[in-house]
């Protein structure tokens, strides 16, 4: 009796398992991009203003990012007092950091600035890495702060490698990492994201972002805002 | 009739499968701390770099702690292998694209205590993922060999089993990158390929040297006539014996290497009645004999390492019992010098930089060195926790130590906590040898250590002063020996602490720490003499090291109810108790094995219930008659009748059984690849994560009764801790069917912790974190939040909101730290300097707060107390409301000033609205300037580097204020005066801004302001 109740969890689990192997990588993607709103809404973003900050011991840390879609970014960030900003456009990348000690404006290495420039498109990477020439590799099924997910590798044109989870339930990506490579060493970064956020374009954006050093929460988005050239170009003392 | 049978059953198996389960991602933020240490590392078995990168990338095959990876040199390593099993018996890189790699698992050092694997794992991406590609049955592997032409051509050699016959072993070849495998020679199934050589001028040119060898529980037989040398020039296609020059027949374990730049020349350690060197310069064909050496003769089972310089043929290395080198192609060796550092013996992998033959690196069963002169001089790589140990136990002190010993690694004992974080310098040596039971005394002072065969000591923590207390031979013991286990049972009573027992084939107590025994059984093994045999283990080379003493006691286990009754378990299937501490005995193998569970296993652990004396569990374990089935037994009637646990989950045969002191249903089971647990009692069991490798081999398990940590011995990966399982206890299954779970959050004490910051080790090496100081805020989730915050509110007796925390989202346990203390307050802007006091708070007074945890749009309340320090002797609670006041009186001053700061920045911005008339305004011009003169007094403006100061009045209050805020003593007799003094210069500078204004504002009427300034 109780073998064949094993059996019969056991076929339902067995079928269970068929269905998701059935499920090829591009089905996977497809639903994923469904999932966060489609790619006409997503193509209807071409510039971008967050606002967000990070909670540390009861202190706030304020981040403002302003981005044009494949051309430019740049990154506000104010706490105790100062304000600090990092630039990146198809060209050039800076930053100044004054609470690390830095008085003006210091070019970022041409290493660092390929690895900034692919944050530079504005849609997921599930609708660009074609365009972008990146290959796409499915790893199959994995776990991620115990929630199941797809997993999938993208390896970019200098052979910088991005490892994506994507929920298998809601099929929303729910960790990015980046393995980059820095004069033969290699180095991880990772982001999680969570409260994805449908906006009135029809797309959902992660209201959550984390890294190593924290979480961001977005308090204001604004989508297509229109955004000065100056906002990307060097205050001119600093060049 | 049946089809409504099964249907029903569908439905309940929906209704089961829709309940939700117990599994390790609920657990998955409690991390545990990993130890380490890297201070003596553990067994290295493989190591190979990438040619192409110059060996800045190396991967390292390890005994017990999988497969790391290095991008620079081996200044520092990564774990890549966590999710499979830990045991690596061999590494290859594909040279020509070096993301792909094979890992061989099982390693090929057949040792008594040697794991197994479970086949060729293969990565295409450097490690990250790892995919099985076949060899499933292998159990041990010795080497990788690929085609440098055509790397898809793979040979691998199998030794295969070490405990049973396999049709299994032999040389293994594929010809597509590992998807599929061939058995390409074998010559019978006790005899399997033990080292296989390639000719890299010519692919087709192969050695393979095949080796006959077993154990079992009480014997070694390395030999017999299925060793031999064999070439193949034809890619495996078909073998010729070997040996012209070589001594008599049989053979053992044959160590083979070839000259890179000379392939002619090769060079052969070859096991028989005369173990010797033997070279050859006509690749194989004719082999003369050369040096006999200890080093190079040693233990040639254990020690199968030879190599040839890739640039100097005459160059010949000898990784053995020591590192030996010879300039003269294998004529004379040279001993490496100890001068950097004494290098740990017994070596079984070396890699030469082809890029830079001067630098090498070497493992050894106390870890890596690098060589950067050609193996002369050793430096010691302190990064690799990959350490093996067999037992760890715990004191009482605070913070407690830990203690454990390792396989040829000694016996060490460490704090769990310590300033800083635990770091290598945080581990002391408390005896030597091969480590097992380290056991502290009761008194605090002494500890118990023993090595191999049960050689045991007492020792005094402070000095190290040691005496040998092992019992011995008397004339009332009717025996030629007493019979020690290798990993002898040595431990103090559950019960009472103050016994002190240890085992041979009789089993001993002592109630005076080991300066007198008494004998309190008669033998309890199966005293079989055909297991008894051990002098003439070894086969071809004596070796008989007490790894194979055979019929002892090999568990011991005082019942924590009742110090009369003790359990002791065998090596030879034995199960018995006691009720009245010795005088008569009770064997329930019988019992035992009618549960399914193999007669002659070894009881690998015991644990009588904490919860009823008729209950008890054991684990059993069979491997060494080739036997990896989990046994895990349970009885519940004092041995009488047993029922085997069994669970799909479980992997690798049983090493611990743990039962929870809190919950009588959490059991934790440990065995050769994994930990797991189970909350209903056994009936489900889930594998472990929380930063344990998923495989790890887990040989021993405690719960500390004060502070709840979960203290794990592996054996290959050191120690882990993780922090106070209450979380894991307190899960009931009502719970988990909740969607959200407020836990209740036990009382917080007021202080700022007690180890310091916890940073990594400053001297390198192998460091981890200390244990919160305070217990978190847990909720539980019983899935993901996709959309939507998770917020947790702290709120004062009065209901005022103190702090706004965001909490995590993910599926399972969450938690969050509250640093006790209210919100920063907020800073001017203006400053050329960060000021800290944008991230310091004081600390609450104690009381009890309001926890709100607000998922999505929904509630739950709890709360905490905050408890004064009480032993904290500098600061009463009257002082620390004093400190409190004094620093929200500077919080106050320092929002004054902030205010202030902003209004002069406000009139500076208005000033400068138009800057072309600002410039032509002289009235403005001398507004703006007298503004910024008080600004500068007030803050600091000018000094923008950071190793330059600069202190004017808010800094000067942000740091008192600081002062104040991390005080736990009363103030000292200057620092409330200052506060004093600080108020006064502000209030100067206060004046001198209004005076500023009604000077200089009705000058100004072109000013505009913010409405309501």
């Amino acid at each position: 009796m109780k073998t064949m109740k094993m059996l019969v969890v056991a076929m339902l689990l067995m079928s269970g398992v068929q269905v998701a192997n059935a499920q090829t990588s591009e089905e996977i993607i497809n639903k994923h991009i469904a999932a966060i709103g489609g790619k006409d809404s997503w193509n209807k973003l071409k510039t971008l203003k967050l606002e967000g900050t990070i909670k540390a011991q009861g202190a706030e840390i304020k981040l403002t990012i302003y981005q044009v879609d494949k051309k430019a970014k740049r990154e506000n960030i104010a706490l105790m007092g100062m304000t600090g900003y990092s630039i990146v456009t198809n060209t050039e990348g800076w930053n100044f950091m004054p609470f690390q000690g830095q008085t003006k404006p210091e070019p970022i290495t041409a290493d660092e600035l390929k690895i900034e420039q692919n944050d530079l498109y504005l849609q997921d990477e599930f609708i660009t890495y074609q365009e972008m020439g990146k290959k796409l590799e499915f790893l199959g099924k994995d776990d991620f702060d115990g929630t199941e997910c797809f997993k999938f590798k993208m390896t970019d044109k200098n052979a910088q490698e991005t490892t994506y989870f994507i929920d298998a339930n809601t099929y929303f990506t729910l960790k990015q990492t980046n393995k980059i490579k820095v004069n033969g060493q290699e180095m991880e970064n990772s982001m999680v994201f969570a409260d994805y956020k449908s906006q009135p374009e029809g797309f959902f954006y992660p209201m959550s972002i984390s890294s190593g050093f924290g979480e961001m929460q977005v308090t204001k988005i604004e989508i297509n805002p229109t955004l000065e050239d100056s906002l990307f170009q060097l205050p001119k003392e600093g060049k | 009739m049946k089809k409504i049978v099964i249907m029903a059953m569908m439905v309940a198996a929906n209704q089961l499968s829709a309940q939700t389960s117990v599994n390790a991602a609920m657990f998955g933020t409690m991390e545990a701390r990993q130890l380490g240490p890297g201070t003596m590392s553990g067994r290295i078995t493989a190591i190979e770099g990438v040619i192409s990168d110059q060996g800045k990338t190396m991967y390292i095959g390890t005994a017990g702690g999988g497969v790391w990876k290095s991008t620079n040199a081996g200044a520092s390593f990564k774990p890549m292998f966590d999710k499979y099993c830990q045991s690596i018996g061999a590494i290859g890189i594909n040279q020509k694209n070096p993301a792909i790699v094979y890992a061989g698992t099982g390693e090929s050092n057949m040792r008594n205590s040697v794991s197994y694997g479970n086949g060729i794992y293969k990565t295409t991406d450097g490690g990250d993922n790892w995919k099985k590609i076949g060899l499933d049955s292998s159990e041990h592997i010795s080497k990788i060999v690929i085609d440098a032409e055509n790397p898809d051509i793979i040979y691998v050699s199998v030794p295969g089993p070490l405990w049973s016959n396999s049709k299994n072993r032999g040389l293994y070849k594929s010809i597509n990158g590992g998807d599929t495998w061939e058995k390409i020679f074998f010559i019978d199934d006790k005899t399997g390929c033990a080292d296989i050589v390639m000719d890299p001028s010519n692919s087709s040119i192969l050695f393979a040297s095949m080796w006959q060898f077993r154990r079992t529980p009480f014997s070694f037989d390395s030999g017999g006539k299925g060793s031999g040398l064999y070439k193949s020039t034809d890619a495996g296609k078909t073998w010729r014996e070997i040996k012209n020059g070589l001594p008599t027949k049989p053979f053992g374990r044959i160590a083979l290497a070839l000259a890179p730049s000379d392939p002619k020349q090769m060079i052969a350690i070859v096991e028989s009645t005369t173990t010797g060197l033997y070279i050859s310069s006509d690749a194989g064909e004719n082999w003369k004999s050369q040096s006999a050496t200890v080093n190079v003769t040693a233990r040639p089972f254990y020690f199968s390492t030879i190599a040839i310089d890739p640039k100097d043929p005459k160059r010949v290395y000898r990784p053995a019992f020591n590192f030996a080198y010879s300039s003269d192609g294998g004529y004379s060796f040279t001993d490496a010098s100890y001068d950097a550092a004494w290098v740990h013996s017994d070596m079984h992998a070396l890699w030469i930089n082809p890029s830079n033959t001067n630098i090498m690196y070497v493992g050894t069963d106390g870890g890596l060195y690098v060589s950067l002169d050609r193996g002369i001089n050793w430096q010691f790589n302190q990064g690799l926790p990959v350490g093996q140990f067999y037992h760890v136990a715990y004191d009482m002190q605070e913070p407690y130590n830990v203690y454990g010993g390792l396989q040829d690694n000694g016996s060490w004992m460490a704090p769990s906590a310590s300033p800083g974080g635990i770091g290598n310098g945080n581990w002391d040596r408390v005896g030597g040898g091969d480590g097992f039971w380290t056991i502290p005394d009761a008194d605090g002072k002494t500890v118990y250590s023993e090595y191999q065969g049960g050689n045991m000591y007492r020792s005094e923590i402070k000095t190290m002063k040691s005496e040998f207390i092992q019992p011995q031979k008397t004339s009332k013991e009717e025996t030629t020996k007493l019979r020690w286990n290798w990993n002898t049972p040595l431990l103090t009573g559950a019960k009472n602490p103050k016994n002190l027992y240890v085992g041979c084939q009789y089993l001993y107590k002592s109630i005076d720490q080991g300066r007198n025994w008494k004998r309190i059984s008669p033998d309890l093994t199966t005293n079989d003499k055909n297991k008894q045999k051990q002098e003439d283990s070894g086969g071809l080379s004596e070796d008989n090291t007490s790894a194979e003493n055979h019929c002892t006691i090999f568990t011991i286990a005082e019942s924590s109810l009742d110090e009369n009754m003790i359990w002791a378990g065998t090596d030879d299937g034995n199960l018995q108790y006691t009720l009245d501490a010795g005088n008569t005995w009770t064997n329930v193998s019988a019992n035992v094995a009618k549960a399914g569970i193999a007669a002659q296993s070894w009881v690998s652990s015991i644990q009588p219930s904490q919860y009823d004396k008729n209950t008890v569990y054991a684990t059993f374990e069979n491997h060494m008659y080739g036997d990896f089935q989990t046994y895990l037994g349970k009885s519940t009637d004092l041995g009488k009748t047993w029922k085997r646990i069994t669970s799909i989950e479980f992997t690798g045969f049983a090493h611990k059984i743990k039962e929870d002191f809190e919950n009588k249903n959490l059991l934790f089971l440990g065995t050769e690849m994994g930990l797991f647990a189970t909350l209903d009692g056994g009936e489900n069991w889930f594998r472990m994560k929380n930063n344990i490798p998923e495989y790890a081999m887990v040989r021993d398990i405690q719960i500390h009764p004060v502070t709840h940590d979960l203290i794990i011995a592996s054996h290959g990966r050191g120690i882990f801790i993780l922090d106070d399982i209450r979380p894991i206890s307190s899960l009931s299954k009502e719970l988990l069917e909740k969607d959200v779970y407020l836990f209740p959050t036990p009382d917080m004490t007021l202080y700022n912790g007690k180890f310091g910051w916890g940073g990594p080790e400053v001297s390198g090496g192998w460091g981890t974190g200390n244990p919160a100081s305070n217990p978190t805020i847990n909720y539980y989730l019983k899935q993901r939040l996709s959309s939507g915050k998770v917020t947790v509110e702290i709120y004062d007796e009065q209901n005022k909101l103190v702090q706004s925390i965001p909490g995590t989202v993910r599926k399972g346990i969450n938690k969050v730290g509250w640093n006790l203390r209210s919100v920063p307050p907020r800073v001017a802007a203006g400053s050329t300097k960060m000021d800290g006091a944008g991230f310091t708070a004081p600390m609450v007074l104690p009381g009890k707060y309001s926890v709100k945890l607000i998922v999505k749009d929904k509630e739950y309340m709890g709360s905490v107390n905050c408890v004064h320090d009480k032993t904290n002797k500098d600061l009463s609670e009257a002082d620390r409301k004093l400190v409190y006041e004094k620093a929200m009186q500077l919080q106050s001053l320092y929002g004054t000033l902030t205010n202030t700061i902003d209004s002069i920045n406000l009139y500076q911005t208005g000033l400068k609205v138009d800057t072309v008339a600002f410039s032509k305004n002289k009235n403005a011009k001398t507004f703006y300037d007298e503004l910024q003169k008080v600004k500068t007094e007030l803050m600091a403006t000018k000094k923008k580097s950071i190793f330059a100061d600069e202190e004017r009045i808010r800094e000067k209050v942000s740091s008192l204020y600081g002062n104040f805020c991390g005080m736990e003593a009363k103030p000292n007799s200057t620092q409330l005066e200052a506060i004093e003094v600080l108020q006064k210069d502000y209030k100067a500078q206060e004046d001198a801004f209004k005076k500023v204004v009604v000077k200089n504002l009705p000058k100004n009427p072109q000013l505009k302001l913010p409405k309501g300034f």
